[in-house]
Parts: C-alpha cells; sequence; structure tokens
C-alpha cells in the first residue's frame, strides 16, 4: 500500500512538473535585504502636484498608525495643512525600504523624510514646478521635525480613521477584482518540519459541489516541509463545503518521539558546569551558593492577529500583481520572483493596511498559495487562511526555558548568571534550512533569542548565554522578540534579590541603575503610582503591585507598576497600571500612548493567556478559545506617561514588552507570595 | 431572495443562498467593512446589526434572510455624510491600531446604545462589558473603546 501511494505521488509531481514548468521551491532560501533609508530614497516618497502632495509611506500601516506620524512630518516640513497632503501605501515598484519591523519607522525614517520634505519646500519656494528635485540635506537641528515645530508633538487625526469606522479601509482581503475566485490551500495535520504530501482525494465528490472549480496538485512552495492540495472555487464558502467532500488521505513523516507543547525545551538538560553556546555577558560568576535560583518556562504563543492572513494574486500577460497584507512587500516580491522563475520585474506586490502583524507577517506563505492558483487557474485569485490555518501553519513564538541565579553581597547583586535554551526567533525556521541553520548557530547566534538577555543592570559579575534548538514547529519574530521572556525572567529575578536582601523592590532596582534614562522611568512611574505610600488593602482578595523597567534595543526606555487581585478561586486580574516610557523625541504622543496601551494588553496576554497547546505532534489549537488573547473583562485601567525630551527618537512599538509581564509577574508574587514560574499562570 | 440592506431592498442570486451572510456582504454586495476573523462566531470581527441585535455575520446563513429581515452594516450608519456617534466617539478617542477588528466594535457598540434598557443602565460598566466583551482586539484598544462607549452613555 504504501509503495503504491509512494509510486503516486511521484507521477503526481511528475506530471504537475511538465504541465505547468513548475521549479523546484526553496533550494536555497531568498535572504530579506535591509538597507538603511536615505535622503535619495526619501524624494521617491513625497510629490507635489498643483498645490497637493502625495506621500508614498516607506512603511506598512499595520496599526502603529505609523502613517500618521509620517504624515505629521511631512506636513511639518512642507510648512502646508493637513488636508494639502494624501497618503498613499507603496508597493514593491518603490525603491527597496527594509521590512517594517523592530520599532525603526520613526528612529530611521523620521530625518531622511524631514530631509526630503523640507528640499522639496525650498524647490518650491524657488519657483521650481517640475521634475525632480535634488536632496538639499541639511543639519539635523535646522529641520523643523527635530526643533518640535509645527505639528510634531501634537495630536493628530489618525490617517484612514475616518475609512477604518466607515468600513472603507481596504486590508488584502478586502481587494476584488473582475473575475476573481477564491482558493485555499490544504496541508496534512503536521508540525512543519514534518515532510507531509497529499497522497488521494475524492475529486468526483468535490465536482459535484456547485461553485467548485479546480484541484491544483503542484501548489507552490511547501510550508516548512508541508507540500499543499490547492481548492479553487467560485464562491468562498465552497471552500468548506468541497473540503468536507474532499477526504484528503495525507502522507507524513512519522516523528519518532511525539511532540507536545508541554516543556519542548528545558535549560537543564545541559549540565550547569558547561556553558551555554552563545554568550551575551561574559562575567565569571564566583562559585557557591545562589540567593536566588529560579526556573522559569515560557510557553510557544501565536500571534492572535484577528486578520488571518491574505493575498489576492493577479496573473497577466506574464506579469504577476498581488495584493498583500505583509510586513515586507519587496521580500515577498523577491521569494515569488524566484519561486515562479520570472524577473522581479514581473512581480508588484501592493500592501494593503495589515490587520495586525506583530511580526508574523514577515515570510511569504499565503502570497505565494495565491500566485500558485491564480496561475492554476487563468484568474485572479484571493486566498485568506482560515484561523485553524493561522494557527497550524504559522510560525510562532518560540517556548523557552530559562534558570536565572543571583547572589547578594552587602546588599547589592554580586553575582549574576542567566542560562537559556530557546528555538529560534530571526533565523527562523520557517526560512532557514536545517544546514544553514547550524552554520547560523554556530558562527552568529540567534539575535532574537539574545535581545533583552544583556541586564539593564550594573552587577560586578554578570553572565548570560543560550543554546538555542531546532524544534518540528517552526518558531519566529513575536512582538518584542526575546524582550518579553527575557525581560520577565531578569525582572523575576531582581524581585527576588529584593525581597532576598530586604529592600524595597523599586529602590533596589535603582541602586542597580546607572544608566540616567532608565533611572528617570523607574523614578516617575513610582511617583505615579505613589508606589512609596501605598497601602496593601486588607480583605478577603490579595492584591499587589509589583514593578519593573527595561530597556529596549539599548535606545527605549520603559517602566510598569502593575497592581494586580487574585480572588480565593485563583482568578487572577490586573486592576491598574502605571507606565512610565521614554523614546527620546515624540512626533505623536497620543499614539505613543496608544502603543503602550497595546503592550501592557500583551503583557496581560504574556503572563495570564498566551499559549498554543500542542498534542500527538500537531498543533490541537484551531480557534481563540483554544489559544486565547486577552479580552475587555481583562483590561485594567491604564496611566501612560511620556517623558518627552529632544533626543534622538527611538521605538515605541515594543518596549513596554521587556517589563509589562515583569510588573505583573512581581504584582502576583507581591499578592499571593508564589512566584509565578510557568506561564501562562493558571488562574482558576 | 430579498432582504434589507441598509435601508434598501437587497436582491440575492440563487447561487449565494448557501453562503454566509459575511461573504454576501463582502464578496457579492461589496461591503467589505465586516470582516471574516474566525469563522465559528468567536472573535466578533464579522459583527453586523441583523433586525436590532448585534449578530455574528459569518453565522448567518442567507437563505434564512426573509424580505422582512432588516440588516445593517457599518456602511449603513453614515447619514448624508454625517457619521453615527459612535462613529464620531471611536475618532475622538482615536480607538484604532490596526483597525480590523473595529467594524464589528463598532457594530456591537450602536447595537447597544440602540438598546435603551441596557444603554440606560446606572450600572454602565456591567452593560459595556456584557455587549462588548466577545469583540476581540489584538492590539489592545479596548481601554479606548471602553472610554468611548461610556461617553457615549453618559451623553444620553
Amino acid at each position: 500500500m504504501k509503495r503504491r501511494s509512494f509510486l503516486i505521488g511521484s507521477l503526481g509531481t511528475l506530471v504537475a512538473f511538465i504541465g505547468t514548468g513548475a521549479t523546484i521551491y526553496g533550494a536555497l532560501p531568498v535572504i530579506p535585504k535591509r538597507p538603511m533609508p536615505g535622503t535619495d530614497d526619501a524624494l521617491g516618497w513625497i510629490a507635489h502636484q498643483e498645490g497637493r502632495f502625495l506621500l508614498t509611506l516607506p512603511r506598512i500601516e499595520m496599526g502603529q498608525n505609523i502613517a500618521t506620524a509620517l504624515k505629521q512630518i511631512a506636513c511639518t516640513e512642507l510648512e502646508v495643512a493637513w488636508d494639502k497632503v494624501d497618503v498613499a501605501f507603496h508597493d514593491s515598484d518603490l525603491a527597496r525600504v527594509r521590512s517594517t519591523v523592530g520599532s525603526e519607522s520613526i528612529m530611521l525614517f523620521a530625518e531622511p523624510l524631514a530631509q526630503a520634505c523640507a528640499s522639496l519646500r525650498d524647490a518650491l519656494r524657488r519657483g521650481v514646478r517640475q521634475g525632480l528635485v535634488s536632496a538639499e540635506p541639511r543639519a539635523k537641528e535646522q529641520l523643523k521635525t527635530f526643533a518640535r515645530h509645527g505639528k510634531i508633538g501634537r495630536t493628530a487625526e489618525i490617517v484612514q480613521g475616518r475609512e477604518i469606522v466607515t468600513g472603507k479601509a481596504l486590508y488584502a482581503s478586502d481587494i476584488r477584482r473582475p473575475g476573481m475566485l477564491f482558493g485555499r490551500v490544504l496541508r496534512a495535520p503536521a508540525l512543519a518540519e514534518y515532510a507531509s504530501k497529499p497522497l488521494s482525494w475524492n475529486a468526483e465528490a468535490a465536482r459535484a459541489i456547485p461553485g467548485f472549480v479546480a484541484i491544483v496538485k503542484d501548489c507552490g512552495p511547501d510550508i516548512g516541509n508541508a507540500k499543499g492540495l490547492g481548492i479553487i472555487a467560485e464562491r468562498p464558502g465552497v471552500l468548506d463545503r468541497v473540503v468536507e467532500v474532499l477526504n484528503v488521505v495525507w502522507q507524513t513523516e512519522e516523528p519518532t518521539t511525539e511532540f507536545s507543547s508541554d516543556a519542548p525545551v528545558d535549560v537543564d538538560r545541559r549540565p550547569l558546569e558547561e556553558m551555554p553556546s552563545n554568550v551575551v555577558l561574559n562575567g565569571r560568576p564566583e562559585p557557591g551558593p545562589w540567593n536566588v535560583d529560579l526556573k522559569l518556562s515560557i510557553p510557544f504563543a501565536a500571534h492572535g492577529a484577528i486578520e488571518p492572513r491574505a493575498a489576492v494574486a493577479e496573473w497577466m500577460h506574464g506579469k504577476l500583481t498581488v495584493w498583500a497584507g505583509t510586513q515586507d512587500v519587496f521580500f515577498i516580491r523577491d521569494c515569488l520572483a524566484d519561486a515562479f522563475s520570472v524577473a522581479v520585474e514581473a512581480v508588484r506586490v501592493q500592501s494593503c493596511r495589515v490587520g495586525g502583524s506583530f511580526g508574523g507577517k514577515t515570510i511569504c506563505t499565503v502570497e505565494a498559495e495565491a500566485a500558485t492558483l491564480s496561475r492554476a487557474a487563468g484568474a485572479p485569485v484571493k486566498v485568506q487562511w482560515t484561523r485553524a490555518q493561522e494557527l497550524a501553519s504559522a510560525f510562532h513564538r518560540p517556548p523557552s526555558s530559562h534558570r536565572v541565579r543571583a547572589r547578594i553581597a552587602d546588599g547589592q547583586v554580586s553575582d549574576w548568571d542567566h542560562r537559556q535554551v530557546s528555538s529560534h526567533i530571526l533565523f527562523t525556521s520557517a526560512v532557514v534550512p536545517n544546514l544553514m541553520q547550524q552554520a547560523t548557530d554556530a558562527f552568529i547566534g540567534d539575535g532574537g533569542v539574545a535581545r533583552g538577555m544583556a541586564v539593564p543592570y550594573v552587577f560586578p559579575r554578570a553572565r548570560a548565554a543560550y543554546d538555542l534548538v531546532r524544534l518540528p514547529v517552526h518558531t519566529g519574530p513575536w512582538r518584542g522578540l526575546g524582550a518579553g521572556p527575557n525581560g520577565l525572567v531578569i525582572e523575576s529575578a531582581i524581585d527576588e534579590a529584593a525581597l532576598a536582601a530586604g529592600a524595597d523592590p523599586l529602590a533596589f532596582r535603582l541602586a542597580h541603575i546607572n544608566d540616567s534614562r532608565l533611572a528617570a522611568v523607574v523614578e516617575a512611574v513610582g511617583e505615579m503610582s505613589a508606589w512609596e505610600t501605598w497601602k496593601r488593602p486588607e480583605n478577603e482578595i490579595k492584591v499587589g503591585r509589583g514593578i519593573a523597567c527595561g530597556i529596549y534595543k539599548e535606545v527605549s526606555y520603559a517602566a510598569v507598576v502593575a497592581e494586580v487581585e487574585v480572588a480565593p478561586d485563583g482568578r487572577t486580574r490586573v486592576r491598574e497600571f502605571w507606565c512610565a516610557h521614554d523614546c527620546g523625541l515624540v512626533i505623536n504622543p497620543d499614539q505613543v500612548k496608544a502603543q503602550c496601551e497595546g503592550n501592557l494588553m500583551w503583557s496581560v496576554g504574556f503572563v495570564l493567556h498566551d499559549h498554543l497547546p500542542m498534542e500527538r505532534s500537531r498543533i490541537v489549537a484551531e480557534t481563540f478559545v483554544d489559544a486565547p488573547i486577552p479580552r475587555m473583562e481583562d483590561t485594567p485601567r491604564m496611566n501612560v506617561e511620556l517623558i518627552e525630551s529632544a533626543k534622538p527618537p527611538a521605538g515605541a512599538g515594543e518596549t513596554v514588552m521587556a517589563c509589562g509581564p515583569g510588573a505583573i509577574a512581581n504584582a502576583i508574587r507581591a499578592a499571593t507570595g508564589i512566584r509565578p514560574t510557568r506561564f501562562p499562570v493558571r488562574t482558576a | 431572495m430579498q432582504y434589507v440592506l441598509n435601508g434598501a431592498i437587497a436582491d440575492v442570486p440563487s447561487e449565494w443562498h448557501d453562503e454566509s451572510l459575511l461573504f454576501v456582504l463582502r464578496e457579492y454586495h461589496g461591503l467589505v467593512g465586516a470582516k471574516f476573523g474566525c469563522g465559528v462566531g468567536i472573535c466578533g470581527a464579522c459583527t453586523v446589526i441583523v433586525d436590532g441585535m448585534a449578530t455574528r455575520s459569518c453565522q448567518v446563513q442567507t437563505a434564512e434572510l426573509t424580505p422582512t429581515t432588516q440588516v445593517l452594516t457599518i456602511e449603513g450608519l453614515e447619514v448624508n455624510g454625517k457619521l453615527h456617534p459612535v462613529q464620531e466617539a471611536w475618532l475622538a478617542h482615536a480607538v484604532p491600531q490596526c483597525g480590523y477588528c473595529q467594524s464589528g466594535q463598532i457594530m456591537s457598540a450602536v447595537a447597544l446604545l440602540a438598546d435603551g434598557d441596557r444603554a440606560d443602565a446606572t450600572a454602565s460598566s456591567d452593560a459595556i462589558l456584557s455587549a462588548m466583551n466577545d469583540n476581540l482586539c489584538r492590539c489592545g484598544t479596548y481601554q479606548r473603546i471602553r472610554d468611548a462607549v461610556r461617553d457615549l452613555i453618559e451623553a444620553g
């Protein structure tokens, strides 16, 4: 039986190869390029015609409201009214800009955009009305943006706000093309790393469904090692009915041991005498007993964006157009050109507003599925993943296991040792094959796992090191990368160290901080929350407060106080947050606060909700019930204050991930006397 | 078959009768404000108002609609270029981040405010929570949604 199945599989592949000229996909991965933006590039972002301006956003809009901030910069430098500037999303015909990741948009793009707009303004004043304008870079302090003139540092009407509240803002799944069909690529119910392929299916039953169009056997690049089986229909609901009758039999590589989400990595598998392979801090703790010794386990988690990824693809005269909700249209374009063996000039990827991304919409998946099905159908095809596909076929936050130890001498931390094992983030298994990953492990490590592992405190002898393991589940970037897990671990351990030293947690942190901006946010959040004078209420509900702080990517700072209540039945709720945030020059304070609020809600999820169950070597979560995210009932009052300055603008999209989870965990510890070490904390 | 869509009679040809109301709205009528988020009625991104009730359009079979069924979508809130008070409040509070869930959030809020009994409740926090708790938002805009709806209730 198996032999016969194998032959059918081979033959199917062969037929597809001849029939569609398909290439052998994925021999070598396409690597994303990350050029630094300059003023010459920025001239391509702003144009003038008859008194109006068109700002082509060099960034993807996915909810950080970067469109609003960049328009504030453009209006300020151009010295024009808000309604004189139209905003458009870029496509891959724009000169390449790096992917929209890592909270870099204001940090790296504010000055080039300001320079370009200032150059255009001056040219218009000289009477230039046609042709291309040259960049006339000037000193940064001569730019109105950095002098905080005009619309800088103010609230502004959200770009596309009116479109969103009237249902007119377009996401990839909202694109409709003449003659468009609907597609889905089915894959085996197996983890991405295991080889799988469709063996047989009931095509006759599918053909009997009204609205069925086609089954497509060659479904483009594999996702992980999963080969797909495509279906195309005239209407979206037909796809579900076809799936019901198709009865696909899958051939799946049998794992040697069953994989589950229960303790997938364990830091203690490597003996404590050995150093993990990748060193972040190379201090040498002295031997001896430790005052703090914690083991923390952080599970897999999905991104949970409400928009399942989607793309519309259309081939015309050998050229491909794709409308996509992605963080990098250039990388998607390059991947598609590679996958279909066409020149990059033959592919155009149009960015659409993204319905939440959080690091998860960074690789090429649904776009290639749509393009493959569109080519097979000879018609435009829309593909939007189901929620179950989002959970089964996307990459996820890696699980990580940490052991952190601290020794106290004379009331101060003298020695620190943080060890971690995690699966990959930046060199995600979803893109990087095993062999290549072994090379990056050996020579580079993974900066995503390392992010935030260096303590923001001054300890005489501090060591931090990590090991990487490739898991059968693909893991990758997730809001804040390593800063969330590492921040939670560090802030839990320093809190325990403060307790062990008999010190106030806030004062204990300040005693180990020599960075004035970090000290300032800690002091500010202490004042906001009246940390010193607050008294724990005496009643049957246990209440506690916790503090944490952190530095993100060495440029932006935050501190958070959380107040938590734990009911007698264990139900745990964050009652209130106070957050102080310093990302230097602020373009739009209200939207920086909105990012802080979002990260605080992600912190609630991090500690109380986020997990992704796997059993019997497959992801068993199919809905938001199985992989929950916070709801309104989980939402505390959030008080956010910004420390604004003329310091270089830095990121705001992830900073609070470095300290929000730690503040909640420390508040639970204060309320209950129990240190949370396994996440999510079971609350009832 | 026919039903009433945003105050006007709408025809749906027979091949669309097996589709959910969500897909008929989005792909037949071209009203894309309601979004597909989970397909099983959990996330609320597809919420529209059917005969006065906030309803998950992904769970409504189009064949069940009748000529008197009134369906209100976010596209039907604006009247003569004037936004609905809920839409105004969403802008005043700068609620949207990615915006994908907001059409559903707004329709749940509109249904709450149209329901005099619930909206007048002195315990407005409970009313807001019971009306809005099943509309999920991953960006974390809940505090602004709550503040916006509370303002609307207090303004009467």
